[in-house]
């Protein structure tokens, strides 16, 4: 990431610097209003879901999920981190189910609590896994789609499932057959 | 697509009945799980913020405008349509900018054409890559090269596979 920000980074401001000098400091702010925008409405989200999973907690169903999931995300993640391993799993399941804004919180305690007990490989399946588009139904395509005047709005959902599904594949088997070569 | 918005209001009622036969404080304890909310918002700022800089850097010097026109021809080779190759570009930094392009695609092209429905398919099985990540580790001193090369490679497979859906379904 830090290449990566130094590279970019870089190469625009040279550009801004040959071309455009006046419209490098708006685009940066513009930049950090964005930043702003997107953590209030991340801030809105949580306030629902984090109450969500606080009552799942309470209730005792998100360890009666884990119990059932465990041998399986054990296997998949190769942690035997069981606190990890059960927020891993209910953030698959937001992911699949897609419910808006709900993956991200449990993604991020899960990927610290990995971190924390040095479980990289897990940590990285659990990226790879939501950052490959796993999602059963791709609701606001088709809302745009419909909104857009679609005859079939939904058309799109067989190609989008395949593709997103061979994707989350290939992104898993590369980082299972990348894990000893460290 | 009107069955779809049902799920939400019934699992929230279903867990909440499930969690009053189990005696929970239901007031307490949603109250108690929001009280994060605001260390994790502040937690992941800083790195959603440096993402959002360059995205917008990116953006507005030219350089993404610049690398669709030398990109194009591998697209049109691959079988990738040109003109969703901002859509492709965008995707992995921006969700919200992604959104948008996509409405904007299908007001051009109309939603049923052949580039519209690459874009919607693009956009779908594909996920905002950089965003993910700058969240997902926030705060972690791990070298993030591997996971991200990976994701990038197979949301790049993704899109080659759903153009390709595209065309013979």
């Amino acid at each position: 990431m830090n290449v990566i920000f130094a590279v970019v980074f870089l190469a625009a401001a040279v550009i801004f610097l040959l071309r455009d000098p006046e419209g490098f400091l708006p685009a940066m702010l513009a930049g950090g209003q964005k930043a702003a925008a997107v953590s209030l409405a991340l801030l809105a989200s949580y306030c629902v879901w984090l109450g969500f999973f606080k009552v799942m907690e309470e209730s005792g169903l998100s360890a009666r999920l884990a119990n059932r999931l465990y041998p399986a995300a054990r296997k998949l993640f190769r942690s035997e981190n069981k606190e990890a391993l059960a927020l891993a799993c209910q953030n698959l399941a937001a992911n699949m189910l897609g419910l808006p804004g709900a993956p991200t919180p449990l993604g991020i305690a899960a990927t610290k609590k990995f971190l924390q007990t040095g479980d990289t490989y897990a940590a990285d399946m659990l990226f790879v896994l939501g950052a490959t588009g796993l999602q059963l139904l791709p609701a606001t395509v088709i809302a745009l789609r419909a909104a857009a005047g679609s005859a079939a709005p939904a058309d799109i959902l067989l190609p989008t499932l395949l593709s997103a599904a061979a994707a989350t594949l290939f992104g898993a088997l590369l980082v299972v057959l990348t894990r000893r070569r460290r | 697509m009107k069955y779809a918005a049902l799920a939400l209001p019934a699992l929230f009622i279903a867990l909440f009945v499930y969690a009053l036969t189990r005696r929970v404080r239901l007031y307490d304890c949603f109250t108690e799980g929001v009280k994060g909310a605001v260390p994790l918002v502040l937690s992941v700022f800083p790195y959603l913020a440096a993402v959002l800089i360059l995205s917008e850097l990116f953006e507005a010097s030219g350089l993404s405008a610049a690398l669709i026109r030398s990109l194009s021809p591998v697209f049109s080779f691959l079988g990738i349509p040109p003109e969703i190759g901002k859509l492709v570009l965008l995707k992995p930094f921006s969700g919200s900018g992604s959104t948008a392009l996509l409405s904007e695609l299908l007001a051009e092209y109309g939603a049923d054409g052949y580039i519209a429905r690459c874009a919607c398919v693009a956009y779908g099985s594909s996920e905002t890559v950089f965003y993910i990540s700058a969240v997902y580790f926030a705060g972690s001193k791990k070298n993030l090269a591997k996971p991200v090369v990976i994701a990038l490679a197979a949301n790049f497979l993704s899109l080659l596979l759903g153009c390709f859906l595209c065309k013979i379904l």
